[in-house]
């Protein structure tokens, strides 16, 4: 393996290194791509129609598989224990991993909405964290690729906060379901909008892949490949290039440095056979997802780099961020007793709230500096083992005959309100190499440090007391009491999946860990492509983001290799 | 990302009941457990990566005959038979009962304990073993159950609320539980039309609206 001259060494195959992998191979150059975990083939694992009752515990979610049985994630969870990692006292970081090809792009919410102009350059605004080293026009054309390459439905209202996309970017979103229609309508009372989300999931066929048939829960994967995982959109047409070798169960835990400068390859462990090995290639792409690019950074160390390589800023492991996010759930008494329908849909969210305050935001006339969107879940999905979690609130100590009325009553009623909004980059927030752990490999374990500001728990507070209103103006009722502290509501950091940071890109070598492209600065053949990056991150799911990122450093390091 | 409601409220019930007896678990993860936690020793779960379009249950069963006869008989007043809609027994709840509280994972160690100290003290209160009994005297006990847990007694509300739970977990998941819900789906189709009229009547929505 090691004798095979690789043009590129892609660590991580989730929607970045999966992204570079497909551009890097597609433009002629032989790409190694190393994953941690274990091969995976939605063809053939993906249990789509499987059906609640033949899964243990009903498909509740279990440590081992946290978001359900038939989850998409294999091999991955919230605790790992081979694989710890260690919190600064006081303060709470959850980390979710999936150890498989593809990474977490097998399970994700598919929510891929544009950053503007002004999700940019935040900093310029308000003078909190950084700006991205490059304007919304000058990314733009970079998003449009995205969008076409992942496939994503959406419509264009024309929101301040929501950039239109080109024609031939979108695919027409599905008509909204039945609870989504009771939310929009309070909106329209409220006045303020719901509208289609933009979510990665074709409603027509693009690239050999089907459209969505309308059935079976999105989050176990889709083998017809009407939604985006890594594993069916982007590795299937590299792997057909001829160009791409990927290394499963290669874990990567050091980059090394040639005397000139540049790094020489990677090395990793093999999980399975316990050896390690090196593998060299003329360019390095880290897409190992934010948090373990950044540890692969720190534990690069060298004459050289004696911090690890990036750390001469003193920038690399800060500004770690997640988004924020809390809930409120409702109950709508128009919603019971309805009649048998097929209210499946995509399964995913066909509509959203977008941050409809930015204006008024803009001007000054919020306690808070950064936005947030809402997501809304319900309707009549499949009986799960959540399905009654409000049963206790709504009917207490109901039995007999009249439970299983109520249960008939309330099945479908609820909806579920979701905050997901931007945390502030701030250098304080950070992921450093604990100076003990380390995992069973005997890699450097990383110890986070992150906590909310009063920034994050007062956009908490306006968005429970929104998405109460929301709620009420549709005709439900809260299910409890909204938390008189958001500081009850708000999330802990990490738990949205949504973590990025710790590497940022810029313009200033002494201000950020990479170049505009994403190349380490001072190491010209070194790139981290992954959430890494995010100098800030708005409200809005970081993947399309990702991609289109990562989508315009693999063009800059295609042409980079074509002038070698 | 959509999180699953059954996460937040697993994540909430694991902190909410941190300090219970067998708290600790979830560090650890679920391949451990804790020795006097009540279940069979050395009982596994089924790992993070189960063969999904093969489930396989690998913890065995630790309700002894007499429990899941007096399981058998509650459920059935919890969730009765009622014209064409079985009982909880006939759609085999008193086996899923078992099946949730012998699992290693920390929420059903916690009910567990709850499911098997409620037992406990409603047989003592019964006099006779549970599964003995006939039906008039099931649901008096039920009724008396009922009546501490509403009356603010722990013990009882909690076995109440979390015996109730996994029964209907056990009992709306089956085919025949799906059905009665009115759940429709798994069905590909080429379009997805949305709500019907006579829903959208029902919601007040004007169609197109």
């Amino acid at each position: 393996m090691a004798a095979e001259p690789f043009d590129v060494i892609v660590v991580g195959s989730g929607a970045a290194g999966g992204t570079a992998a497909h551009a890097l191979t597609g433009a002629g150059a032989r790409v190694c791509l190393l994953e941690a975990g274990r091969s995976y083939d939605p063809g053939r694992e993906t249990p789509m129609f499987q059906r609640t009752a033949a899964a243990p515990l009903r498909d509740a979610g279990t440590p081992d598989k946290p978001f359900g049985f038939y989850d998409a994630t294999v091999d991955g969870g919230w605790e790992l224990p081979e694989e710890p990692f260690a919190t600064a006292p006081g303060t709470e970081f959850r980390w979710f991993r999936a150890r498989m090809l593809g990474g977490r792009t097998n399970h994700w919410g598919r929510v891929a909405l544009r950053y503007a102009n002004h999700d940019f350059k935040a900093y310029s605004r308000d003078g909190l964290g950084a700006d991205w080293p490059f304007t919304y026009d000058e990314f733009a054309p970079w998003y449009d690729r995205a969008e076409r390459l992942v496939g994503v439905f959406g419509s264009n209202p024309g929101l301040p906060d929501q950039p239109d996309s080109p024609p031939g970017c979108l695919q027409p979103p599905p008509v909204p379901r039945s609870h989504e229609l009771l939310i929009m309508a309070g909106g329209r009372r409220l006045g303020r909008p719901v509208v289609p989300s933009h979510t990665a999931v074709i409603t027509q066929p693009i690239d050999g892949r089907l459209a969505c048939f309308y059935a079976t829960p999105c989050l176990r994967g889709c083998s017809i490949r009407a939604n985006f995982q890594s594993t069916t959109v982007l590795l299937p047409p590299a792997r057909a290039t001829g160009r791409l070798t990927t290394l499963t169960h290669a874990q990567a835990y050091e980059i090394e440095m040639a005397p000139d400068g540049r790094a020489r390859g990677v090395h990793y462990l093999d999980r399975l056979t316990h050896r390690h090995h090196f593998i060299p290639g003329r360019a390095v792409m880290l897409g190992a997802s934010a948090m373990e690019s950044v540890r692969l950074l720190l534990n690069s160390r060298s004459t050289q780099f004696p911090d690890g390589i990036g750390a001469d800023s003193g920038l690399l492991g800060r500004g770690v961020m997640d988004s924020t996010g809390s809930n409120v759930w409702g109950q709508f008494p128009q919603m019971e007793n309805l009649p048998p329908f097929n209210d499946d849909g995509v399964w995913l969210p066909h509509v959203y709230i977008p941050w409809w305050a930015w204006p008024e935001q803009r001007a000054g006339r919020l306690p808070f500096t950064r936005g947030y969107h809402l997501e809304l879940y319900g309707g009549r999905l499949e009986p799960s083992a959540d399905t009654f979690d409000f049963l206790d609130d709504v009917s207490p100590l109901t039995y007999g005959r009249r439970l299983k009325e109520e249960a008939q009553r309330y099945y479908g009623s609820f909806v579920r309100l979701s905050q997901r909004g931007e945390m502030i980059a701030r250098e304080h927030n950070r992921v450093q190499i604990d100076p003990v752990l380390r995992d069973q490999w005997g890699i450097p374990s990383l110890r986070f440090d992150v906590r909310f500001s009063d920034q994050e728990l007062r956009q908490t507070a306006h968005a429970q007391q929104s998405m109460a209103e929301f709620i009420e103006a549709a005709g439900g009722k809260l299910v409890t009491p909204l938390p008189r502290n958001p500081a009850e509501a708000i999330l802990p950091p990490g738990r949205i999946i949504h973590e990025v940071g710790g590497a940022r890109t810029g313009v200033d070598p002494a201000r950020s860990v990479t170049d505009p492209f994403g190349r380490v600065w001072g190491v010209p053949n070194l790139y981290v492509i992954d959430g890494a990056v995010f100098p800030s991150s708005a409200h809005k799911n970081p993947t399309l983001t990702i991609v289109a990122f990562a989508s315009r450093a693999s063009e800059h390091l295609r042409k980079a290799l074509r002038h070698a | 990302m959509p999180d699953r409601r059954e996460t937040l409220s697993w994540l909430l019930r694991a902190l909410a009941l941190s300090a219970a007896p067998i708290a600790g678990t979830e560090r650890a993860g679920a391949r451990i457990l804790r020795p006097g936690a009540g279940g069979a020793p050395g009982a596994e779960g089924y790992g993070r990566d189960p063969s999904l379009l093969h489930p396989h249950i690998p913890w065995p069963s630790i309700l002894t005959p007499p429990q899941k006869g007096a399981v058998a008989r509650l459920a059935d007043v919890f969730l009765p038979e009622h014209g064409a809609s079985p009982a909880a027994s006939a759609l085999g709840v008193p086996d899923f009962v078992d099946e949730w509280v012998s699992a290693p994972y920390p929420q059903q160690q916690r009910d567990r304990i709850v499911v098997l100290q409620g037992l406990t003290d409603l047989e003592r209160d019964a006099g006779a073993p549970i599964g003995e009994l006939d039906a008039r005297q099931a649901e008096d006990l039920v009724a008396r159950l009922h009546a501490r847990a509403a009356a603010g007694a722990a013990p009882e509300g909690r076995f109440f609320r979390r015996f109730r739970q996994i029964c209907l977990i056990g009992y709306y998941t089956t085919p025949a539980g799906v059905a009665q819900l009115g759940y429709v789906g798994y069905q590909p189709s080429a379009r997805f039309a949305g709500p019907p009229p006579q829903v959208l009547a029902k919601l007040g929505i004007e169609p197109g609206g």
